[in-house]
């Protein structure tokens, strides 16, 4: 099958790998622990990004509600691992499994709505319901208070490399794992798009009615889809968790973590494989980059990101692409 | 004499309301298998909107569609695809981050519903059948009307239809092109398929069409030949003026 976007697959596919290798090369060249700790978050937020980018990038649907998914697998897997003692380890698939869940189940109302503001405020909305039922549900969450105390990742010995030990003063270790995520998530959509799945979501996005009318079963590819990208968040959700180790309705539940979202798919490029990630390490490590402007900062992020969305509204993705694509046109696609 | 034989498509009573419009009134007709069936009359007698429920974007607000002698009115848009029932749309509706070629990908894909290496040679195919075939590597956002009227004919074929509802394709083409694509339809019938065609291109319904309908105000106000429909006194009166089209 040929898409756009495989055109040049093992470019893509070898960017991805290349990417990673360099990442995992970061700790031998520096263990400083507040650059790791970007670099942590940018992955995370990469990731998460990707997540959703698979829902409004390629299957066209805007949902503002994605922190829902994000702070149920938070608060989910620090509960689970708390209250029941378990590992971490396995808490954060159940927890991704529990989001899913609650994707499949909103999904159903959700996506039989076809406007795309109307979409976006129903699934806010959603996401609020949610973050308010947790700060109210103080004797199990202990709402704006903060659940705290939650466990980080069980240490473990692995063969050649020694302990694998996870703990604050300990962010290599976290830093790998948050990379292997990054992998998975952005590797499964890779996947995703060049499979015949990807090709009924592109035209979904392009077209509903057109695509209906040529045979593309709309309820389950867009409820396979929501349901997958809330397993992705909910996942990413519960590391966050057993990273930071306390919680609160809005650090983990918030729109903030939206806004963050699609400002970091919008800067990257929406609907590109890396787009999301490019964004998310821009944002992050920019704003850090541009703490020595001191109080003229916020000031100087805000039109760099008004600049880059007028001037590059595919993002900062598409501009190598757009170079590449010169040496590619008039080319048959077989 | 249609009527005897087995209808592939019927419509009993099909009403329609938006609101407080009255889109179609108890619409009744059938096509037979291998037939091809001219839907005419002016604009917003409710020509479209009959294509939606028989296709099923809309649901009708009475009535009951059969296909095959089977009741298909509970069916989704895709289902109806499946059995058979593939349509164009008047709107233009191409996947536009898609390639030409990959938007016929996707109806074989899904609608006729094979995923082989080979499809590749069928999509190609498909494209030379309307004339699109310089265009396959092209982005379908870039496409002037009338090549992507023929990318929703071609879409429609992809699907291995064996009933097509062709919603205004002609407009838009030059005159060489409408007789080109009226050649593919001619062709696309000998194959077997059975078409209805939304057409005011009045040479090319007339041309083509074995029999002709005419849907005013939501309602079915005439049935008969082309040539009897051009000397039909209500059809006259509805296209008001217009006769000149009709008779065209
Ligand atoms: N979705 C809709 N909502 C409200 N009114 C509609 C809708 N679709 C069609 N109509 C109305 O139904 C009537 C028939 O429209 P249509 O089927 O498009 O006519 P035609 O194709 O014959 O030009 C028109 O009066 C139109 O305004
Ligand atoms: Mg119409």
């Amino acid at each position: 099958m040929t898409t756009p976007e495989n055109q040049k697959p093992l470019n893509n596919l070898f960017i991805l790998i290349a990417l990673a290798v360099v990442f995992c090369l970061v700790p031998l060249v520096t263990q400083e622990a507040y650059f790791l700790h970007i670099c942590i978050l940018a992955l995370l937020f990469g990731a998460l990004a990707s997540s959703w980018n698979l829902i409004n990038g390629y299957a066209g649907i805007f949902t503002f509600g994605h922190q829902a998914f994000f702070g149920l697998g938070a608060y989910g897997s620090a509960l689970m691992s708390m209250r029941l003692g378990l590992s971490p380890w396995l808490t954060m698939w159940a927890a991704g499994l529990m989001s899913a869940a609650l994707g499949l189940v909103i999904s159903l109302p959700v996506l039989r709505i076809r406007s795309i503001p109307h979409i976006a405020i129903v699934t806010l909305a959603f996401a609020e319901i949610v973050r308010i039922v947790c700060s109210n549900l103080t004797d199990f969450t202990r709402g704006e208070l903060g659940l705290w105390g939650i466990p980080p990742f069980t240490s473990f010995l692995l063969p050649l490399v020694g302990d694998v030990t996870f703990d604050a003063a300990h962010k290599v270790a976290y830093f790998y794992v948050v990379i292997l995520l990054w992998l998975l998530i952005v590797g499964a959509t890779y996947w995703i798009l060049r499979s015949r799945f990807g090709f009924g979501l592109r035209a979904i996005r392009d077209s509903q009615i057109a695509a209906e009318s040529l045979g593309v079963h709309l309820t389950r590819y867009k409820t396979l889809v929501f349901g997958f990208s809330s397993f992705l968040a909910g996942i990413l959700g519960a590391f966050y968790a057993h990273y930071v180790l306390i919680l609160t309705p809005s650090s983990a539940l918030g729109i903030d973590i939206m806004i963050q979202i699609v400002a970091m798919t919008l800067i990257g490029g929406i609907g590109r494989l890396l787009g999301p990630t490019i964004g998310a390490f821009i944002l992050t490590l920019g704003l850090e980059w541009l703490r020595g402007f001191g109080e003229y900062r916020m000031l100087i992020y805000g039109v760099l990101l008004v600049l880059i969305v007028m001037f590059l509204p595919k993002g900062l993705a598409s501009m190598r692409l757009g170079f590449l694509r010169r040496q590619t046109t008039g080319k048959i696609p077989t | 004499m249609s009527m005897i034989s087995n209808p592939l498509l019927e419509t009993k009573n099909v009403g329609k309301t938006f609101g407080g419009v009255i889109a179609l009134k108890d619409v009744s007709f059938s096509v037979s298998e291998g037939e091809i069936l001219g839907l005419i009359g002016p604009n917003g007698a409710g020509k479209t909107t009959l294509f939606h429920v028989i296709a099923g974007k809309e649901q009708p607000t009475s009535g009951t569609i059969e296909f095959r002698g089977r009741g298909i009115t509970a069916l989704r848009p895709d289902q109806r695809c499946h059995l058979g029932v593939a349509r164009t749309f008047q709107i233009p509706q191409p996947f536009s981050q898609m390639t030409v070629f990959e938007n016929v990908m996707v109806a074989l894909h899904f609608g006729a519903g094979v995923h082989a290496r080979s499809l590749e040679d069928e999509a190609t195919d498909i494209l030379s059948r309307v004339g699109l075939n310089r265009w396959a590597s092209e982005e379908s956002v870039s496409l002037p009307l009338g090549a992507r009227k023929k990318l929703e004919l071609a879409r429609a074929l992809a699907t291995r239809p064996t009933l097509l509802l062709l919603d205004e394709v002609m407009g838009g083409l030059r005159p060489n092109e409408i007789t080109e694509i009226m050649e593919t339809i001619r062709q696309v019938r000998a194959s077997g398929v059975t078409i209805i065609m939304i057409e005011h291109v009045m040479r090319a319904v007339m041309g083509l069409a074995d029999r002709i309908i005419v849907l005013h105000h939501g309602e079915l106000i005439a049935e008969g030949s082309p040539a009897e429909i051009t000397r039909n006194e209500a059809v006259i009166e509805a296209y008001l003026g217009g006769s000149a089209h009709v008779s065209a």
